[in-house]
């Protein structure tokens, strides 16, 4: 991993299947040239605060259920910093009874995607949300 | 009940302690004797008693004194008395009696059956509220461990909806890369093997998603309020539109009764049931859906289609969760909408039932309160 390259897309998700599809759906869309995977909240942490300075990606995909440190504490470290509370992060979530949903959306999330099963509808959120914020970030530049 | 029921005896002179003790001897109870109101207010902090027995004239502290003071401690403020006296038989003083809170006085010389039986009285009811204590609190206990149970159950909801699904999703997703990105190399019986492994991977995530919502029903409180069931039926027809594209569908909806009960879940009850009379009309050229109500003291609402119908031989398993009376190919589903409709029914404290007969249609009737049906 190299923290000076310039990362566009952060998708911090333990589970390599969901990651891989999830990239393969941002391919699609041609959105994956500057994307870094991590594997879980203390990895992305350590990415973004890293000491040889900070690192603010354009978007941030967390998923909610992760080893170590679930997506829902990073959500709160991010949302609570000065530097990092105005990046776009949207919650992968595997499933709408996410008691944790409303818990997100205090903490300032930007959006969230319930991951279905039905990967079609899955590949057209995650396509449209990359589309917008990075546009969106670009526009803002 | 582990300990006999304690008796206080408090007079200043032993021979009438002997005299109660004699009368009182038969009985199972354990008896605490005092000589004094202090003596008597000591023996109270080391034991709890049923019922006490003071004596009125006794010096330093008399019995009136004696029962202010236990009326006012809080242990003992609720402990009955029974005042004894063998000097102050005028009823202003047995009046006095009762105003510091004695349940009962009686004179001497008394006749031992009449404070046997006063005593009795008041030995009963302790015991009574002894038990009533105990039932209380392993109520209470059982209360607390309901709560654990019920905190588990949503944990483990949580993880079957969490963790289930990720597998399912990479079957599903993989499926469609192989399908997408290898469509020129598999050719077309793969292909519809492809199309079979993504339709059952959707089928297990609609079946979690159902099983879910079943038990998040059966988990729910009730919210009651007056329903008006006009509006609910009307506001879930208009959310069903998209169900009812390109077909030709009568609804025949007389007024319906209101009724006392949980808005949401009875929205979910008709979305449930008319969904259902779409579904299982789909096959004819006009569906006809009557939705209506009897008089009665407990209204009974029906639904009544001309649909598919089914065999009354296998009425008992329409209402159970993942049971089905009709093929996938033929009418597809999980089998579980009933089974919520009747979750929701039976929260009301009500009843559901149907009848029907293959290719005639089917007739849902439910009240929200127990209603003997006919049918079996």
């Amino acid at each position: 991993m190299n923290p000076k390259k310039i990362v566009d897309i952060l998708l911090v998700e333990d589970n390599i299947d969901d990651a891989d599809l999830t990239i393969r759906a941002l391919k699609k869309n041609n959105l994956t040239s500057s994307l870094l995977h991590l594997e879980d909240g203390v990895e992305a942490l350590d990415f973004v605060f890293s000491p040889d300075g900070l690192n603010l990606p354009k978007l941030i995909l967390l998923d909610v259920k992760m080893p170590r440190m679930s997506g829902i504490e990073v959500l709160r470290v991010l949302k609570s910093d000065e530097r990092t509370q105005s990046i776009p992060v949207v919650m992968l979530t595997s499933s709408k009874e996410e008691p944790d949903i409303k818990e997100c959306y205090k903490l300032g999330v930007n959006s969230y995607i319930v991951k279905p099963v039905a990967i079609e509808a899955f590949t057209k959120s995650v396509a449209e949300l990359g589309v917008y914020w990075i546009l969106y970030n670009q526009h803002s530049k | 009940m582990e300990n006999k029921p304690k008796i206080l005896l408090v007079d200043d002179r032993i021979e009438n302690l002997i005299a109660l003790e004699t009368v009182l001897a038969d009985m199972d109870v354990e008896l605490v004797k005092a000589t004094s109101g202090n003596e008597a207010l000591k023996h109270t902090l080391h034991h709890d008693f049923a019922l006490a027995l003071i004596d009125i004239q006794m010096p330093e502290m008399d019995g009136y004194e004696l029962a202010s003071i236990l009326r006012e401690e809080e242990k003992t403020t609720n402990l009955p008395f029974i005042f004894i006296s063998g000097v102050y038989t005028d009823n202003l003083n047995v009046f006095k009696g009762y105003e510091k809170g004695a349940f009962s006085f009686i004179t001497k010389p008394f006749q031992p059956e009449i404070l046997i039986n006063k005593v009795k009285l008041f030995v009963d009811h302790y015991r009574n509220e002894y038990m009533l204590k105990s039932l209380n609190e392993s109520l209470q206990e059982k209360n607390l461990e309901l709560g654990l149970v019920n905190k588990e159950l949503e944990s483990f909801t949580y993880s079957v909806s969490h963790d289930l699904r990720a597998p399912l999703r990479s079957i599903d997703g993989y499926a469609r890369v192989l399908y997408e990105d290898y469509y020129e190399k598999i050719d077309e019986d793969g292909k519809k093997s492809l199309e079979r492994i993504k339709n059952n991977a959707q089928m297990m995530g609609r079946l979690i998603d159902d099983l879910l919502d079943f038990s998040k029903v059966g988990r729910k409180e009730l919210n009651k309020d007056l329903v008006n069931m006009n509006d609910i039926v009307n506001t879930v027809i208009g959310e069903l539109q998209e169900q009812m594209k390109n077909r030709d569908i009568e609804f025949k909806i007389s007024d319906l009764h209101t009724q006392m009960a949980d808005i949401n879940l009875l929205k979910q009850v008709w979305i449930n049931l008319i969904s259902n009379a779409i579904k299982y009309t789909r096959k004819r050229e006009k569906a006809i859906i009557e939705i209506g109500s009897s008089n009665g003291l407990q209204p009974i609402y029906h639904i009544k289609d001309n649909g598919a119908g089914f065999d009354m031989l296998y009425v008992n398993k329409l209402f159970g969760v993942f049971q089905r009376l009709h093929k996938e190919k033929d009418f597809e589903g999980t089998g579980v909408g009933l089974a919520i409709v009747q979750r929701i029914i039976s929260k009301h404290g009500g009843t559901i039932w149907a009848e029907a007969e293959v290719n005639q249609g089917a007739t849902f009737y439910f009240s929200l309160s127990k209603h003997k049906h006919t049918t079996s």
